[in-house]
């Protein structure tokens, strides 16, 4: 029963219940994410891919539905800190150095100091920041920032790591950079990961499973698995990776998808 | 250095200004249209800087004691009430800031009195004030006086530093089980300090302006307000008195500015180095 890291059982949200400006952000949606399972959500802005993220996270309570995160409901998983979360904006806390922003959730868990020292800067050297613990955000470049914030939500070492578009504001080349890291520290890790995104080639990149949404109401319309023999700069080149693009772009565009052989 | 070298131009532009005034000014003043748009520049009215320090050696009164011990005991005992002033008033106004950010209830209902509070004036409260002081001794009355005045710009100031967080901050602390208070304590307050120390600031101004007038307005002995008014009565006899007990006044204005400065330090240390590395 508990192998699924996240069950989304037939969910709505509804914002402004009854009122003039009602919006239905997603309707009857049902997603499961398996446990080390890298799942991305992609579809056009308003299709509700952020408020589904923001619901697993416990951020904002489901209309209707349910939703189980490492088979507990949401609530009591955001409690016990079941997840890790990290946002487009990096969301550092300025008046804090590198190594205290990570410290941040430890020090909510109850973390002795030396405990909290050691693990946050492992993961300052997961991310490759190791030499920079001691500046102050403001000191670091937008890219090395996201880092932080992703080292910031591994460092409780959560089964599940939600990401709402972490790399949007940041370079192509960055870009490709901090997906290659993310990977390998999943892989290593064993994270399950709910990835929130609007590039096509991000999706296919890193997920083993693209699920394509649309707006109004926003329903998931496709889910495309994604079967790379490697996930390397190579993989980027290759055949069965352009394929696999054009599925998850037709899948976009409404036309049914028909997943490369 | 650099800045006791720039603090020193600024009281010399200040002499300048003064004594160059002096020189070039009408002695009855400049008066249009019989507006006086211009003061008048004898040395009754304004007297020359060198007599104001001159004035600050010699007695108060005939064998008494020299003017600036005077002063400078005048200042002390304000500075006391300021104080006590300033903090009763920073901290009703830090309270009144959470409340309000935590309630918004509060905040709609009770910003609107926040803001009243200020436009009656104080001339007009002083007396009301003095007349419970039988709880506490006078000195009180004039620090509830000061923090009166205080507790404004803390409470607007503080309010808008507590709501300045990013609701992805807010987001964050809520994905980490962070109730009100440890986000208030992670998160808010230390978001707010940027509008708290600007805020302190004014406080600190008001409550020696509140402190001064709160002085002046229940006839309280000892103090630098009390002093200005007793040497302005000799103002036509002797000018210069006056404007020492001005000096004092601003002294102390500038010394509670200093102060805050001061806690501001250690708190807003992640300010002053802003070189970004590009990795």
């Amino acid at each position: 029963m508990t192998s699924s890291a996240v069950v989304v059982d037939k969910v709505t949200k509804v914002f402004n219940q009854g009122r003039a400006d009602e919006v239905t952000a997603l309707s009857e949606v049902a997603l499961t994410v398996g446990e080390g399972e890298f799942v991305s959500l992609i579809g056009p802005s308003g299709c509700g891919k952020s408020t589904l993220l923001r619901l697993i996270a416990d951020l904002i309570p489901p209309t209707t539905g349910t939703v189980t995160v490492a088979g507990q409901d949401a609530g009591t998983a955001r409690k016990k800190q079941a997840y890790g979360i990290a946002f487009q904006q990096a969301g550092l806390f300025e008046w804090r150095t590198v190594l205290r922003n990570v410290e941040l959730p430890l020090e909510l868990r109850g973390l002795s100091r030396g405990e909290r020292k050691t693990r946050a800067e492992e993961m300052l050297a997961l991310v490759g920041l190791a030499d920079f613990a001691g500046h102050y955000p403001a000191q670091l470049s937008g890219g090395m920032q996201q880092r932080v914030a992703i080292a910031r939500a591994l460092a409780v070492q959560p089964p599940l790591l939600l990401m709402d578009e972490p790399f949007g504001a940041l370079d192509e080349m960055t870009r490709e950079r901090l997906q290659s890291e993310l990977l390998a520290i999943c892989a290593k890790t064993g994270t399950s990961t709910v990835f929130v995104t609007h590039s096509i080639s991000e999706a296919v990149f890193l997920s083993d499973r693209v699920v394509v949404m649309s707006a109004r109401p926003g329903r998931i319309t496709a889910a495309i698995e994604v079967d790379l023999p490697a996930r390397d700069d190579t993989a980027r080149q290759s055949e069965k990776y352009f394929e696999y693009v054009t599925s998850v772009r037709q899948a976009l565009r409404g036309v049914p998808a028909a997943a490369p052989s | 250095m650099r800045k006791a070298l720039l603090v020193l131009a600024g009281v010399a532009i200040f002499a300048a200004l003064w004594e160059g005034y002096k020189v070039v000014g009408n002695a009855d003043g400049t008066v249009l249209f019989g507006v006086r748009v211009l003061p008048r520049a004898d040395d009754l009215s304004m007297p020359h800087l060198w007599t104001v320090v001159q004035r600050l050696g010699r007695p108060e009164l005939t064998g008494g004691r020299p003017v600036w011990i005077v002063v400078l005991q005048a200042c002390l005992f304000t500075l006391g009430i300021t104080a006590v002033g300033f903090a009763i008033g920073a901290l009703v106004g830090l309270l009144l800031a959470v409340a309000m950010q935590h309630f918004g209830l509060v905040e709609r209902g009770l910003l609107p009195y926040v803001i009243l509070s200020q436009t009656v004036p104080l001339v007009a409260l002083a007396p009301l004030v003095a007349g419970w002081s039988v709880l506490w001794p006078a000195w009180m009355t004039v620090s509830l006086i000061a923090a009166y005045l205080a507790f404004f710009p803390v409470a607007v100031g503080m309010l808008r530093g507590l709501q300045s967080p990013a609701s992805s901050g807010v987001e964050l602390m809520r994905s980490y089980a962070a109730g009100w208070w440890r986000t208030l304590v992670k998160l808010r307050f230390p978001a707010a300090l940027p509008y708290l120390f600007p805020a302190l600031r004014l406080a600190g101004a008001a409550a020696v302006v509140g402190a001064v007038v709160g002085e002046i307005s229940t006839g309280t002995r000892g103090g630098i307000g009390r002093l200005i008014i007793e040497y302005s009565r000799e103002a036509t006899s002797d000018p210069a008195k006056v404007y020492t007990a001005m000096l004092g006044a601003a002294l102390l204005g500038l010394l509670v500015a200093g102060a805050v400065s001061l806690l501001e330090l250690p708190l807003m240390r992640h300010r002053r180095h802003v070189e970004v590395v590009t990795l």
